[in-house]
């Protein structure tokens, strides 16, 4: 531990006097809109790229490759807004369980025709429980996919067919309001069979054993090098969009050394740690780049303080969040108002923020001498006059960090409370959530897509994610009526939400604690990447360089 | 000799088998499932997951299977790198990790004996003192943070070699430093010490009083005898090198195993958490074999057999 904090004490020392030799130096020129003659940008990477089988991807590095090497019926671009990519019309039955998509002409990168039956075989695919996806639930909705998933049904079966090549018709069994952002999931993207079956188990493990129909093909990828290249694809139907003709991607795991190399000019944007994120705000580089990833206290239910409302009002509210966010965390997180996080979701006839129009100011204020009202009541109600309780996360230093500050936030505040912190590895924690062998848990949900229900989803009785066992039939029967009676309804499905969600934050049933953001520096004249917080993170498709 | 090294291999493939049957039933214990995204299955699907992985069998039947994998070469596929076999992962990674690793054994032998035996002979003078001052100074320094100072200041602001990646020789000169620098200095702590003694031996005064050069003393006599014992600390560097680089090869961005080890055993990543702890094991015990025997060669006074020649 003391070696790791010399370690960390050097990194600072150094860093900080790049700081200050960095305020000396000339800013570059930055907002000039004349292209760059090397339209090249060479982005840095946390972590390897583990596969590029759309069907069995897990990891942010491969479905962000994926995204752009590849493409579906939509494409998703700023602020989440779909539009056509391969689809070029589409149509939704009366009854809004059958969507038909027309496609429109273009190739892969092995000169062969992107057909509707390539979406049909990469779907059968992917719910085949012998591919084993991870992310095979995302079909669920689309017929018979419940019972394919289980065994019980052929993947066959599936409710998708393609009437001709460049028709494609998708039969659900259940409303998905959601629906259209999916299709902009790289696991909805169609795979060329001939290839698949070409490269047999090799498929999808280096650059190579790929075919790609998206704006850039991947190459130089070993399957477990740190470096590759996106280069633009040429047999690509909207390649007069893509300005750049080259990526590089670099993989390094240590901040400080991404920062070197993008001091050095060998990357245009590099990940900050929280250290770097604090002496680098200023810099003319710095952005952050909201997740929709929100971090929360969950309560387990079946100890009897937590099924004390007051008790749980009391807790959330001794948490100073924007002093966490600011001075513990350092790394552009924000407060989170409520479970769902900001910029994911707007009201679709108002276009208000839906965390802004569903926040509830018990969620996540501090009002010390109100939680000390609330912790007297509530322990009188449970009958005790101490309360013993762990609080239980994962064992980064983020984690602890977290950990110790609710502790003191908790004992320091409420009289009679005594608080132990537990800190292990995240396996052993998920394990520990799953079966609710908790008090208190700090963990985070990220949405799969940008929705509310992919977070919202999480809390009702039925869900098997749902640890703590939290329950209320008015929350369910909204969630339920959004996903039924008022699913072809925007207007009403979003009223339902927004009710639910400050239902959640009334209750305490979960209490909201921040939102996870990545501090980077990008380089000003790189423009036109587009990130979004939900499902794929970044789209390069219309990227460029200026002078 | 033959019979010995029969017995040595028995006995190293008896260790091989206990670390792979020790390792398999720990990792086992371990909780959680190998999949990255097992936060957002439900019970039935990881139940799904599990059947068509086999990890939903017996341990003692995974434990079989696993072993029968390893007899016929087989180390399963990873988990992380999906459909991406563990022999591959590995052999595709170990390459940089070894010619590091080998590169540091071999710049802090070399430069160890050179300043040990600089020191010796000039003992009890400045010379002797500067190069005990850097002996204590480079086992101090642990590796990792003068790889931050060596890419800082010789990578990043005299910009005279790479900051990191892996390309050329030239890029894996600051790791080799970085990684070099503990076991130069205790082969020079080591040499220095054993030449010390070697020098006021009565063999070395004969020498001298034969009339020999100062150079055909040192070289021939004094550091040829005082290397003997350096044999002994091979075997524990290479160990130290293949399982300490881990920091050194992510602050170098360099493609090695180490980090891969430790990620596996993060993410439950069964297959490739045996493939390297195999693949350690099987490095050590080989190591240790060939100090021995190596050993025996050199020194006269040590025989393996206990047999006379």
């Amino acid at each position: 531990m003391k070696l790791k904090s010399v370690l960390k004490l050097s990194g600072v020392l150094a860093l900080s006097v790049v700081v200050l030799a960095a305020c000396g130096s000339k800013s570059s020129s930055s907002d000039s809109k004349e292209l760059a003659d090397k339209q090249v940008i060479n982005w840095s990477e946390t972590a390897e790229l583990p596969s590029m089988d759309l069907s069995t991807a897990t990891d942010t590095v491969s479905f962000n490759m994926l995204n752009n090497t590849n493409e579906g019926l939509y494409s998703i671009g700023k602020n989440s807004k779909v539009s056509n990519a391969l689809a070029t019309k589409t149509t939704i039955s009366k009854d809004g369980m059958t969507y038909t998509f027309n496609l429109r002409d273009s190739k892969w990168s092995n000169g062969d025709d992107v057909t509707a039956q390539d979406f049909v075989y990469s779907w059968q695919r992917t719910v085949n429980p012998k591919t084993a996806s991870q992310y095979g639930y995302l079909f669920s909705g689309i017929k018979n996919y419940d019972a394919i998933s289980t065994g019980k049904m052929a993947p066959t079966t599936l409710g998708v067919k393609a009437t001709d090549k460049h028709t494609l018709v998708v039969t659900l069994d259940k409303k998905v309001p959601y629906f259209k952002l999916l299709m902009g999931f790289p696991s909805f993207y169609p795979q060329n069979q001939k290839s698949v079956e070409k490269f047999g188990s090799k498929y999808g493990t280096q650059s190579k054993y790929m075919v790609y129909n998206g704006p850039f093909v991947l190459d130089g990828w070993t399957g477990t090098n740190l470096n590759w290249k996106l280069k633009k694809n040429n047999t690509y139907w909207d390649k007069k969009a893509v300005k750049l003709t080259e990526m590089n991607f670099q993989v390094s795991k240590d901040n400080t050394t991404s920062y070197n190399l993008y001091q050095s000019k060998k990357l245009d944007m590099t990940n900050l740690s929280a250290e770097q994120a604090k002496t680098l705000n200023m810099d003319k580089d710095y952005i952050t780049r909201k997740q929709a990833s929100t971090f929360y206290l969950q309560y387990n239910q079946k100890n009897k303080l937590f099924q004390n409302k007051k008790i749980r009002q009391a807790i959330s509210l001794v948490i100073n969040r924007k002093q966490f966010v600011d001075k513990i965390l350092g790394d552009g997180s924000t407060v989170a108002s409520g479970l769902v996080s900001t910029g994911l979701a707007s009201n679709p006839k108002t276009g208000t923020d839906f965390a802004k129009e569903s926040a509830v100011k018990m969620a996540a204020s501090t009002d010390v001498t109100e939680a000390k009202k609330l912790w007297k009541a509530g322990l009188k109600e449970v009958g005790v006059s101490k309360a013993s309780f762990s609080i239980m996360s994962e064992d980064t230093d983020k984690a602890k960090k977290t950990n110790e500050f609710l502790q003191n936030a908790i004992e320091d505040n409420l009289d009679g409370a005594d608080v132990t912190l537990i800190n292990i590895p995240f396996k052993s924690r998920l394990a520990r959530s799953t079966s609710g062998d908790f008090d208190i848990v700090v963990t985070a949900w990220g949405a799969d897509f940008s929705d509310p229900i992919s977070f919202l989803d999480l809390f009702t009785s039925d869900n098997s994610q749902n640890g703590g066992k939290w329950k209320n039939s008015e929350y369910d029967a909204l969630i339920k009526a959004s996903k039924t009676t008022d699913a072809s309804n925007p207007d009403k499905r979003w009223d339902d939400l927004v009710k639910a969600e400050k239902i959640l934050m009334e209750d305490q049933g979960i209490s909201p604690l921040y939102q996870m953001s990545q501090a980077q520096l990008l380089r000003s004249t790189v423009k036109g990447v587009i990130y979004n917080g939900a499902g794929v993170n970044y789209n390069f498709k219309g990227a460029y360089v200026t002078k | 000799m033959g019979k010995y090294l029969v017995k040595r291999i028995f006995y190293m493939l008896l260790t091989l088998f206990l670390v792979a049957t020790i390792t398999f039933f720990l990792m086992k214990l371990m909780p959680g499932s190998p999949y990255a995204n097992q936060q957002k299955m439900t019970p039935e699907q990881l139940q799904i997951m599990n059947e068509q992985y086999g990890l939903n069998k017996p341990v003692w039947q995974q434990y079989l299977i696993y072993l029968l994998g390893l007899v016929k070469g087989d180390l399963g596929t990873s988990f992380q790198y999906s459909n991406q076999p563990v022999s591959y992962l590995i052999s595709s990674r170990i390459g940089p990790s070894g010619q590091l690793g080998l590169q540091a054994i071999i710049f802090g032998l070399v430069i160890g004996i050179v300043i040990g035996a600089i020191g010796a002979i000039n003992k009890n003078t400045w010379i002797d003192t500067s190069s005990t001052i850097l002996s204590i100074l480079g086992i101090s320094i642990p590796s990792f943070v003068l790889a931050v100072l060596l890419q800082y200041y010789v990578g990043l602001k005299l910009g005279w070699l790479p900051i990191a990646d892996w390309g050329g020789f030239s890029y894996t000169i600051l790791p080799t430093i970085a990684l070099g620098v503990g076991p130069l200095a205790e082969t020079a702590r080591f040499i220095r010490t054993e030449m010390v003694d070697v020098l006021s031996s009565d063999y070395i005064e004969l020498a001298k009083a034969k009339g020999l050069t100062k150079f055909g003393v040192v070289f021939h006599h004094a550091l040829r005898n005082s290397l003997i014992p350096l044999v002994t600390l091979i075997g524990p560097y290479t160990v130290a090198l293949m399982t300490g680089s881990m920091v050194v090869e992510n602050i170098f961005s360099i493609p090695g195993i180490g980090e891969q080890f430790v990620k596996s055993i993060l993410t439950n990543d069964f297959p490739t958490i045996m493939g390297v702890t195999m693949l350690y094991s099987a490095g050590l015990v080989v190591v240790i074999l060939l100090t021995d025997i190596i050993y025996g060669i050199i020194d006269p006074r040590i025989r393996l057999t206990g047999r006379r020649n």
